[in-house]
Formats: C-alpha cells, structure tokens, sequence
C-alpha cells in the first residue's frame, strides 16, 4: 500500500487525528506546531478539517483573502445538444437528468467533476464550468506557516476538498526548507481523514478515557494499519474522574501501539483553548503544558532523527 | 393525522456531546410516554447505542453503494491513459508503468474505464458499509450505521440508516425518531438534516465551536429545518456564555433550548453506558438535560 503512495516532498508530515470528536486534536496539532516552531524548525500547520477547521481560532489568527477551491461541472451548449442521453447514462452521480431528444439538466449539488460526461459526447456540447466548493487560507504567525482548508457551507464534498488542502500544503512544502509539517484531520475515519493520512509519515491518534473514545480509538488504529502508517496515541484527559485509562493502556498493549503522551486536564488548556494562544506559550508550566512539552521533544526526535 | 416527526441532533464541531443530549432525550421521552425510535448517522463513530448499553440485534445488511474500478491485468497495455485522467489521484503508475487503482481514493466514476482503449477496466460495486437494528433495554429500537474505513459513500448509507430508521419507527408507530448525526457540516451531515422536522444544534461556549455553530447554521437555514441550540458544558466563562446565547437568538434566529454545566458524572454515565438522565436524575447535568428534553417535547 505505502509503496503506491507517490510522495514528492522529502519533509516529514505528522497527521493528528483520533477517529472520536472532540479529544483534543486541534490543541495537540497546534501545540505541537509552536512547539517545534520554537524550537527553530520550520513548521507548516495544514488544517484539513475542512467541515469544521479550528486551527485559526486556536491560534487567533484571523483569516483572510482564501484561494477559491474550483471543481469542474458541466455546462451544456444546447445549441450543439443533440438530446443523446450519452452523458446522463454514463453520470455516476445522477447528476445529469434528462429524456432522450431533451438538453439534460443539471443537478449541481450532486457533481463530482469527474468529466465522465464531457468524455462521452460526441459533439462538443458538454462545455467546462466551475463551481467553488471551498476556500483555502493561508497565514503566517509567530514563524509558523498555516494552511487551511474549508469547505463552503452546503456543499457536500468534505474528501475533495481536504484533498485539495492536501494538494496546496504539499505543493508548498516542496522545495521551501521546511522541517516538518503537521496536519490536524477531521474526526472519523472517513474518505476525508484518509486523505492527509495518506500522504502521512507517522500518526498520532489522541483519544479520551471513555468507551466512545476507545472504541472510536480502534477504527482509527484500523484505518492507520490499512494504510500502513505508523501510529502512536496520545491520551488526553487521561485523569479525567471515573475514566476509563485502563482500557485504552490495553488497547495500546494488544495493538504494540505506543503511547506517546498523557495529557491531564488542566484549566489552563481550556482557558488557553478560548483566548486562541497555544498552552505551550500561554502556560509553559501548567500540567498539560508538560505533557505537551515531551511530546514535543518526542516528536522533535522523530522528525530530526529521520525515523519517520 | 399521526405522523413519524425526526429530530436530528447535529454539531458543527466533534466532540460537544451530540451522543449525551440524543440518549438522554431519548430515554426521557421514552419515560414520557411517548413513541421514541433512535438512529445513529454518525456512520464513522457510531456511538449511540454504546451510550444506550448496547442492545439486542434483530438484523444486520451489507450496504453496497459504492462503486470501485478495476483493472484486468491480462487486457492491461499499460498505456498510462487511466491514470492521467483520474480526477481523484486514484489509479497510480507502478514501476514498468503498470497501472494500480489505489481504492481508497477510487469514487468509482467511471472516466477511466471509458479512456482505456483495451477494455481492460470494469467498474464494480463494493460495499458501503452495514446497517444493523438493536433493541435497546429501554424498549426502544435503534438503527445503526458503519461505514467501511476511508469510504466516500456516507451520504449513501446516512439515507439507508434515515429510510430503515424511519420503516421500523413507522412499524412500531413511533412518535419521533432521533437522529444521531456526525459531527461537520458534509455530506452525511447533509443527509441527515434534509427533510428533517427540527435539529437541536450543539455547541460548547469557545470561540472555536461557535464558529462551527455559524457554518452549521447556515447549511440547517439553507435546508429550511427549524432548530433550536444546546449549551453543553458551560460555566467557565459567563460574559462569554451571555453573548453567546443572544448571539443565538438574534443573529442565528435559532431557539435556545437551555445549557448543560460541565458535570463529570456525565464521563461516568459514558463509562457505565447508561445515559446521565437515567445513571444520576438528580446531577446538575441531568437536571439541565430534562429541562431541555422537556422543551423539545413540548416544541413537537
């Protein structure tokens, strides 16, 4: 599987993801970001939670002027129509509708772009339009560069524009001296957290003691050996009362899955959570704030050591 | 006339507890004596019936929607042309040139099967994933949804879960059936909103998760369902929270159904799998929970 993957950037990518919603990806893939940022490696931060990006708030940056993310949809001359019905037949979506001897009729929302339609027609009727179904950002803050992808409200592709991000942050990432990127992915283990998992070196899954977590946990653990990505976890709200780390302690035994940070709770995350400046800056000291820090060195060493 | 009202429990961002407000309000409903059928459409982490105990399965199907190209070796030349017009990066060029469809990425759409001039590619469909219905011990049943890993389909199978959900609550002449949605604003997020009667949107007071609220917003007005907002776990800033709730009401136009104050017998709930509502009736969080349960009653 890894052998298929065509990697055209020599930067390592560290994915942050964890299969629940809400664990704590976003804080860790940020922290983790100014953490290595300021230990003088040159970081790009890719946001790929392309339904519901937070990277931006949690680092108070705010956004501006996106590059408009543009995918084909058919336009149909109906001059040149002829009413074949070859491009509704052979639409994979039923996004084309019609009768033979009638212009088909589009409908937008379901398009995938893939031009099946404009293929098949024999003349010329099948014309490039665009639709915009996302926006990507991009800032720089405190020495770190952020990508970050989002998708325009009502528009239903989540994988295709993650791609996208993917797409914009690796061809960025080519030939400009970075040291690391590290990508926050969406929650689940859908097309759209496959996508940066993909072109991903290492993984890290950041989980909560409760049974949602841990079973979310195992799906994301799945997807990771399905694609032949190392993984660690990170645990966090580890001492959350009445949690279940015993659980996700097994887990990590019975799949040689590392843990690779407990992260307590800590008010200071949460106040560092709202006022949109990383804990690792906000609070070095703080509990959390530790856990972080090791981290940190943790994935410093597998960045720098070349072991991913 | 009776008719099968479905309340969707949605969120712009992971994590702010839809499984916590959709278990609780469904086993207080159920309490009420109403009808109550439950389905989970967050098909990538169904957690739902985990939240609810777990429950007895009276059947399971393999959903195949999804479609995958495949490439017949023996007809293969080679010649490239699959892979340079693959809209989705999916069919990648091994060593001596020698195409592969990586599967993951394949949406099955065909265009390479149409540019191969040997008729070496067959589009074939795969699974989507499984949809199973439990018993839950609180009488009522619950449709599930599980998408097969990186799959694209969910939309797909969130329409299976909502047509199987609302089959078995019409059978069982149920009053509602509550939608666990995912969490995001795509596509399984828009299958579960389209034709539903009303969404309970939550959201947690930060920054991060109101900003989800404001895009979830929009796709809820753009599918013109009534929704109302739940507060969970607030109490750590009370100016922010303020603003917050008229922000709500004002500029979303939404209903503001009440707040749920962070509570840490909900992770023990979570842990004993049994909704807050039912483990501890008299916790602040459970309290807050009937309160809103109440309204959404009354709302239907």
């Amino acid at each position: 599987m890894r052998a298929l993957r065509k990697k055209k950037v020599e930067v390592p990518i560290v994915a942050v993801t964890g299969g629940k919603g809400g664990t704590g990806k976003t804080t860790v893939a940020v922290n983790l970001a100014a953490g290595l940022s300021a230990k003088g490696l040159k970081v790009m931060l890719v946001d790929t939670d392309v339904d519901g990006p937070c990277c931006a708030t949690l680092l108070g940056v705010k956004l501006e002027n996106g590059d408009a993310v543009k995918t084909f949809k058919p336009k149909i001359n109906e001059k040149r129509c002829v009413g074949c019905k070859k491009c509704v037949d052979v639409c994979h979506e039923h996004a084309l509708v019609g009768l033979q001897g009638k212009t088909p009729r589009l409908f937008e929302e379901l398009c995938s772009g893939c031009k099946a339609c404009q293929l098949v027609c024999e003349y010329g009727a099948v014309e490039e339009g665009w639709k915009t179904i996302g926006k990507i950002y991009t800032a720089e803050t405190n020495g770190l560069r952020l990508v970050t992808g989002e998708l325009e409200p009502t528009e239903p592709r989540s994988p295709v524009m993650a791609r996208a991000t993917v797409l914009r942050a690796m061809s960025e990432l080519q030939n400009s001296g970075y040291d690391a990127a590290i990508v926050d992915t969406a929650p689940g283990v859908h097309n759209a957290v496959a996508q940066p998992l993909w072109v991903s070196d290492f993984a890290l899954a950041v989980t909560e003691p409760t049974p949602l977590g841990a079973h979310d946990l195992k799906f994301i653990l799945d997807l990771a050996r399905e694609l032949e990505l190392p993984a660690e976890i990170v645990l966090n709200k580890a001492d959350v009362p009445g949690g279940l780390k015993d659980e996700l302690l097994s887990i990590s035994r019975e799949r040689g899955v590392g843990i690779a940070a407990e992260i307590p709770l800590d008010g200071e995350l949460l106040r560092s959570y709202i006022s949109g400046e990383p804990l690792v800056k906000n609070s070095p000291n703080s509990p959390a704030a530790k856990a972080l820090l090791s981290l940190i060195q943790h994935v410093h060493k597998r960045v720098k050591g070349g072991e991913t | 006339m009776w008719r099968l009202k479905e309340i969707v429990v949605a969120s712009g961002k992971g994590g702010t507890g839809k499984t916590t407000v959709a278990s609780s309000l469904a086993v207080y409903l159920a309490k009420k004596g109403v009808r109550v059928f439950t389905a989970d459409a967050d098909v990538d982490a169904p957690d739902l019936l985990l939240a609810l105990g777990g429950g007895r399965t009276l059947f399971s199907i393999d959903i195949k929607e999804s479609e995958k190209a495949r490439i017949d070796k023996s007809k293969c030349t080679a010649c490239g042309k699959c892979a340079e017009v693959c809209p989705f990066g999916a069919i990648v060029a091994q060593n001596g040139g020698r195409p592969v469809v990586v599967e993951l990425m394949c949406e099955g759409c065909g265009v390479c099967r149409l540019v191969c001039p040997s008729d070496a590619i067959e589009v074939k469909r795969t699974d989507t994933g499984t949809l199973s219905v439990q018993e839950t011990k609180y009488g009522f049943g619950c449709v599930t949804g599980k998408l097969k890993l990186g799959e694209h389909n969910s939309g797909n199978l969130v329409a299976s879960v909502r047509n199987i959900g609302r089959g078995k609550a019409q059978d069982a002449a149920s009053d509602v059936c509550i939608v666990d949605a995912a969490p995001g604003i795509g596509c399984p997020v828009i299958a579960s909103i389209t034709g539903a009667d009303y969404v309970i949107a939550v959201t947690e007071p930060t920054p991060a998760a109101k900003r989800n609220l404001e895009r979830l917003s929009k796709v809820i007005e753009h599918f013109g369902v009534p929704a109302g907002v739940v507060i969970n776990m607030s109490g750590y800033s009370k100016d922010f929270e303020t603003a917050l709730k008229d922000w709500i009401v004002h500029e979303l136009g939404f209903q503001f159904l009440g707040e749920i104050p962070v509570d840490y017998e909900v992770v023990k709930a979570l842990v004993q799998m049994k909704p807050i509502i039912e483990l501890n009736p008299d916790t602040k969080a459970s309290k807050a929970l009937a309160a809103i349960a109440q309204k959404v009653g009354e709302i239907l």
